[in-house]
Order: C-alpha cells, then structure tokens, then sequence
C-alpha cells in the first residue's frame, strides 16, 4: 500500500458557505501533490485537518493509516510543516528560533538546517522581529525541512519571497522529492507548481473540482495547440477549408489557432508546406490556462 | 507530562513580570512588617487589601500568555508541529502558572516572617506559623482565580475575550471585596466573591473555619484547571 494521506469525505462547516465539503483526496508516497485555489477556498482548512488542528464535521483525514486528529502528536515525527500564516514565538533571532525547534524535535544535527540556510541566503542571525516578510518566510522553509521529515505540508509556502528564492525553493522541494519524500502543498503559484508537482487539485468554494495530472500539461500533453499566421489571405481562406479544428479565427490578421494531437502533426505541416506561413508558433497549454478553464466552467452550489 | 523546550520558553516570556511583581509583593509586606507592628495589624493593613490587587494583576496578564495569546497569535503552530501533544502544552503551562504563584507567596510569607523578626525582634511559633497560613490561603484563593482565567485561555481564540472574560471575573471579585469592606449595606457583597473564602479573622483567631474555605478554594483550582486543559485538548485551533 504506497498511499501515505488520505482524505475521506472531509467537511467542515464554517457557516455561511464557508468551510470545506466531502473533499476526497489520496496521495501517494514519494508523490508532489499540489492544492490550488483562489483566497477562501479552504486550502488551509485542509491543511490544518491534516495537521490535526481541527476535527473534521464528518469525514476523516489519515496519514500512514493513522488518524490525523486523534495521533496528532505522533505523526509531527514523520510530518514538517509550514503554517499559512508566520508568526514567531517570542525568541531573539532566527537561529534561537530553529535551535528551539531543534530541541522540541529533539533534533541533534544542525547540518541539514546550515545547509538549507545557506542555499536560501537567510543570515538567521538577524533578529526575528526585524526580519522582512520574506526572511520569516525563509526561516519558516528551514524549520521544516531541517528534522528531515518524510511527510511535508507546505501551506502557500512561498508567499514574500523574490523570485530568485522562489527558484532556490523549487531546487529545494524538486531534492527532497528525488528523496522519496511525499509533499503537499498549496500555493496560487502557478509556475511553481508546474514545476514541482505531479498532480495539483483545483479548490472552489471548498469542493475540489478538478484533479489534473501534470502529464497532462506543459507539452507534455498530446493535444496541442498552435497559432499560425498566414502572409496571403488566400493561403488563410484555403488553410479554413482543410478540416482542421479550429479554435479561433482573427480574420484581419489572417491569424488562426487550432487544436491538433501529435499524431496528426505530419499533416498539418503537409497542408502548410505548400502555404505563405509568416509564423506558427506553440501555445502551451499551462495549468493556469487549464484552471481558468475548469474553475469557470465549474458551478459550486 | 512537561515539556521541559516549552517549560523553559514560558519562564523566559513570563519572567519579568513574576520578577517585578513578586518583589513589589515582598517589598510592601516587609515594610509593614519591619515597622515592628503586631500581626494583626499587619495582617489588616497587608493581607486584607493589597496582595490581591498584585497577584492579581499577574493573574490577568499571564493567563492571557498561557495559551490564549500563543492561539491568537499563531506561535502555538510551531510548538504543535512538533510530538507535543496538546495535554503536555496544557499541563505545562498549568504547572508554570501554579508553580510561579507558589514561589511567588512563598517568597512573600519569607519575607514577611524575617522583617517581622527584625521589626518586632522576636517571632513565636504560632506566629510563623499564621503567617505561613495566610500565604497558604493567598495561594489556595490565587490558584482559584488563575484557574479561572486558565480556563478562558484554553476556551477562546482571541486574547480579548480572555482578558474581558477572565480579567472580568477576577476584577469583579477584587472590587466586591474591597466594596463589602464599605460597611454594613454593602456587607452582602461578601457573599458574591471567591476573595471572602480567603479568611484571614478564621487564621488569625486560631479557629478552624478557614480548613473547610481553603479546600473549597483548592477544588475551584483543581477543577477548572482541569476542565481548561481537556477543553484545550478536544477544540478546533486557528493555527
């Protein structure tokens, strides 16, 4: 059995159409598994039940078969983890924070914290209550990962940092991956998760809507879409006759998109071979586009 | 049972203020005291009025940094997500606030008893023995009310409502005793505060009225302290 977190049925009720509902989610070991959603929509909400903050209305969440709320304290063992919101006890800097840490996790080995600090460029000495959004947020990444644990729940683990760090956290989450380690994350980043995750859930309203396979997307996918310009107008009104699946027309532009699997690719460039083609170029088909599409085509009651 | 990490935190953050407070506490009872009046005057200037206010004042503040605050705030997220169950942090802290009421009337009745033999020069065993009492009985009547405002702190999210709620009924208390002390009409006030089960005239005279009264003091501690952390343990986190 290689399923390490479970979601079954999960609901929890806030009020108002607030909260999150019979949400179903499996995720394998050694898989990156992504949660996006607009503000509200009850990432965190999820989050905190597997940390077993709340108790689930109905349903239950279970990591390595053990109930997330009643073994709440032991699972921390295998479990590191990055709140939605940072916010710091009360100790002078950055490294008192992680030695704290360290000594509830009784963790001997600094090593793997050094190393992380060092990749992020965080100086821990700094004092807590100077630090920028971004370096508690830096600080908060190292707390995580240092115990080395085998189970991680980022919640929007990126927020504040610039993007060359956001690199350096992809770098770092694509490592632990290759470790073998489970993650799942939430974050409305969507390049981040394009470049991490194999799959992401979209959440709406609370309810997950959509489960995509990230094979499925980023060329990946077999159906691809191609803009193609044409230098004569009658090469363009020729190109609308041959059955092609288009998608749009720009007439004034001579401009067409259409959607083509790669079997059929041959074809298309048999058509084009003998036509005036100013350009054709790749439209990726990016998780962004593919939320965009299901989250609207989407109702939530 | 205790988290020694989090024992450690939690004497750090809450140190000053015990500090301050303890010493204000055994700064006044010792220049009462050292002024070499009797026990019973001491006992009606000191024990009747002031070391309530104080402990009071600790009371309020730091069962607020109990639980409450570290809820509100969201610190409480890095402390539980490591294997510290939610019963350790409540037993913990519970053993921290109790434990620094202890040695803080402690420190008070030490403080009481050597000013007492310098001021007056000499002490007899039954009066070390009252003065021990009456810190006995400042402890038992402040372990109530800190159980009073632990519970607070365990039931809600937001620190305003603990101070509101717990600071409320503790100030109720302080001031209904200090009214009924106004004469005879507002005598009856006595019967609405937790501070009269604190009955000094009981120690003083020797009776043993104030056994019975310091049990019930104790029990009022022992359950809400009780009830606070298991509420703690079963309710939702904003974390």
């Amino acid at each position: 059995m290689d399923e390490i977190i479970k979601i079954q049925n999960l609901t929890k009720d806030f009020g108002q159409g607030r909260g999150i509902f019979d949400v179903n989610l499996s995720i394998k070991k050694g898989e990156v598994f992504g949660l996006v959603g607009i503000n509200g929509s009850g990432k965190s909400t999820i989050m905190r039940h597997l940390m077993g903050f709340l108790r689930p209305d109905r349903g239950n969440t279970s990591i390595m078969g053990k109930d997330c709320w009643k073994s709440a304290a032991k699972l921390k063992k295998y479990v590191g983890y990055i709140p939605g919101e940072i916010s710091f006890p009360d100790v002078h800097s950055g490294l008192d924070f992680l030695k704290l840490q360290a000594d509830y996790m009784s963790l001997n080995s600094m090593a793997y914290a050094n190393e992380l600090v060092e990749r992020l460029n965080l100086d821990p000495t700094a004092k807590l209550k100077r630090m920028s959004k971004g370096m508690k947020q830096k600080t908060a990444i190292v707390n995580a990962f240092m115990s080395d644990s085998d189970i991680l729940l980022l919640d929007e683990a990126t927020t504040g940092l610039d993007p060359l760090m956001q690199k350096s956290f992809i770098e770092i989450v694509q490592n632990e991956k290759k470790k073998g380690k489970t993650i799942f994350m939430s974050s409305h980043m969507f390049d981040e998760m394009e470049s991490t995750c194999d799959r992401v859930a979209f959440l709406k309203n609370g309810e997950i809507i959509h489960v995509v396979d990230m094979k499925t997307i980023l060329g990946k996918e077999t159906m691809k879409e191609y803009k193609i310009e044409f230098n004569k107008q009658a090469d363009y009104s020729e190109f609308l006759t041959r059955s092609f699946d288009i998608t749009r027309r720009q007439d004034e532009y001579s401009q067409v998109t259409i959607h083509i699997s790669d079997s059929n690719v041959d074809r298309l460039f048999g058509v084009l071979s003998t036509m005036d083609v100013r350009f054709i170029s790749h439209k990726p088909y990016t998780l962004e586009a593919c939320f965009k599409e299901i989250y609207n085509n989407t109702e939530v009651v | 049972m205790i988290s020694k990490t989090l024992m450690k935190q939690t004497i750090k953050s809450n140190l000053s203020l015990w500090l301050v407070l303890t010493g204000l506490q055994a700064v006044m009872v010792a220049l009462v005291a050292v002024s070499g009046t009797n026990l019973q005057q001491t006992a009606l200037a000191y024990y009747n009025m002031l070391p309530g206010l104080i402990s009071a004042i600790y009371v309020i503040v730091t069962s607020n940094k109990m639980i409450a605050s570290q809820v509100d705030k969201g610190t409480l997220a890095y402390v539980l997500s490591t294997p510290v169950k939610r019963s350790k942090v409540a037993f913990t802290q519970a053993t921290f606030f109790l434990g620094s009421l202890f040695i803080m009337f402690s420190i008070s009745a030490g403080a009481h008893i050597l000013s007492h033999y310098i001021g007056v020069g000499s002490i007899s065993g039954g009066e070390v023995k009252a003065i021990l009492l009456l810190n006995v009985g400042l402890f038992v009547l402040n372990a109530a009310l800190s159980g009073i405002c632990f519970l607070t702190s365990c039931v809600f999210n937001l620190s305003k409502y603990v101070t509101a709620v717990g600071g409320g009924i503790v100030g109720s208390f302080m001031i209904l005793s200090i009214m009924a002390m106004f004469g005879e009409s507002f005598h009856w006030m006595r019967n609405l505060t937790l501070v009269t089960l604190f009955d000094i005239d009981s120690v003083l005279s020797g009776s043993s009225d104030y056994i019975w009264k310091f049990i019930v003091l104790a029990a009022v501690a022992t359950v809400t302290y009780i009830i606070g952390s298991i509420a703690f343990t079963k309710r939702d986190l904003p974390l």
